[in-house]
């Protein structure tokens, strides 16, 4: 299953196989770091918004893919906020990997996680942040960085295939 | 000279970003003779930036960020709010930025994405980006006793920000820079993960109950 976050309009883009798309839905409410999602509900953020399964749906995907306006070489607040919410996909535990200290896997699949961006100005140096920041993302979630894009606006990906 | 301090940490009492900004506080006061009338302290704990709190900025000449780590980036609320800051920095004069990042991880280069995107954003507002600070091992900040300034296990923690208080009053920039509370990396790892199953047993759960994956 494809899990894809995204804040903007994606009908016209084609999506093969089974997916869940997860877009703005009703207010989202930050993470408040309660670590609830660790040590009350496990799993589960307690925020009762309809944004709190999205750990469980992580744990069930084998493709993670963010479709963002870029906003400073990352996510949107919208994507990023949903991102917060799930950290529960991960164990609160810790394990070494690469030399540093990551969270423990609380599943056991291994998420290829790509992201689309779409904006008018991103600079060079968005670029390389965005780069950096889904390296860092893959390793905390144990996962296989797939690739970054990026595009004017989201009418552009109409070629793409997800 | 006028410093603004933003707490972006969702929490508005008890966090390692306050922690941080309060020990800032002691060097800009305490070692360089900065007065209180000379800061400011605004909170960015909600996704929307407040009337009080845009007016708080005033004239600074120089802000500086603490907020948690979350994901690899800024919390998507601090996002938001940035968002919304990029029209008051459009419209008032060039104000240093520095950022100081609350790492739970032990390793403080893990902030070094974080640290980026708020380049990126001052790149986008015309502001000064003037470096900042990645601490690891955040999670001890409030936890570990401070005992003598620049000794101890948060030792490192405070000299880089004397370090940084020092760069903000001379109007500055400094290399980024990464640090991590001066304790064996085990034995933060074995401490937190103590303090998740006492938080887990106080909610009336049990240990394995933290591995627990939900249908």
């Amino acid at each position: 299953m494809k899990l894809i976050i995204t804040d903007t309009d994606i009908s016209h883009i084609r999506i093969q196989g089974s997916h869940r798309i997860i877009r703005p839905q009703g207010e989202i409410h930050p993470c408040t770091g309660c670590f609830g999602c660790w040590v009350k509900t496990p799993g589960r953020c307690v925020i009762q918004d309809g944004y709190e399964d999205t750990g469980i749906w992580m744990g069930k995907c084998t493709e993670l893919i963010l479709i963002s306006q870029c906003c400073y070489g990352g996510p949107s607040p919208f994507v990023k906020t949903v991102q917060d919410r799930a950290i529960s996909y991960m164990h609160p535990d810790f394990v070494l990997r690469r030399g540093e200290m990551h969270h423990k896997r609380r599943y056991e699949n291994v998420i290829r996680l790509s992201a689309y961006y779409y904006g008018q100005n991103i600079t060079e140096r968005e670029k390389e942040t965005a780069q950096k920041l889904l390296s860092a993302n893959a390793d905390n979630y144990d996962a296989q960085a797939a690739g970054v894009y990026f595009y004017r606006t989201p009418e552009e990906m109409e070629d793409i295939v997800l | 000279m006028r410093i603004v301090l933003l707490n972006g940490s969702p929490k508005r009492k008890e966090s390692a970003s306050r922690t941080l900004l309060e020990e800032l506080k002691y060097y800009l006061f305490e070692k360089k003779g900065l007065s209180e009338a000379e800061t400011g302290e605004v909170g960015l704990h909600q996704a929307a930036v407040s009337g009080e709190a845009l007016a708080g900025l005033g004239d600074a000449e120089a802000w500086v960020f603490a907020f948690p780590l979350y994901v690899d980036g800024i919390p998507g609320h601090l996002l938001s709010c940035l968002a919304q800051l990029e029209e008051a920095c459009s419209t008032s004069r060039k104000v240093h930025i520095y950022g100081i990042v609350n790492c739970g991880f032990y390793e403080g280069i893990q902030a070094e994405p974080a640290l980026e995107l708020l380049q990126n954003w001052c790149e986008k507002t015309g502001c000064i980006w003037s470096g900042g600070l990645g601490v690891g091992g955040g999670g001890g900040l409030g936890q570990i006793p401070s005992g003598k300034k620049g000794q101890g296990p948060l030792g490192p923690v405070d000299l880089a920000l004397e370090a940084l208080a020092d760069r903000i009053l001379q109007g500055e920039k400094q290399e980024n820079r990464y640090v991590s509370v001066a304790l064996p990396r085990f034995l933060y790892k074995n401490a937190a993960q103590w303090g998740w199953r006492q938080m887990i047993k106080r909610n009336g759960g049990r240990k394995r109950d933290l591995g627990t994956r939900p249908k």
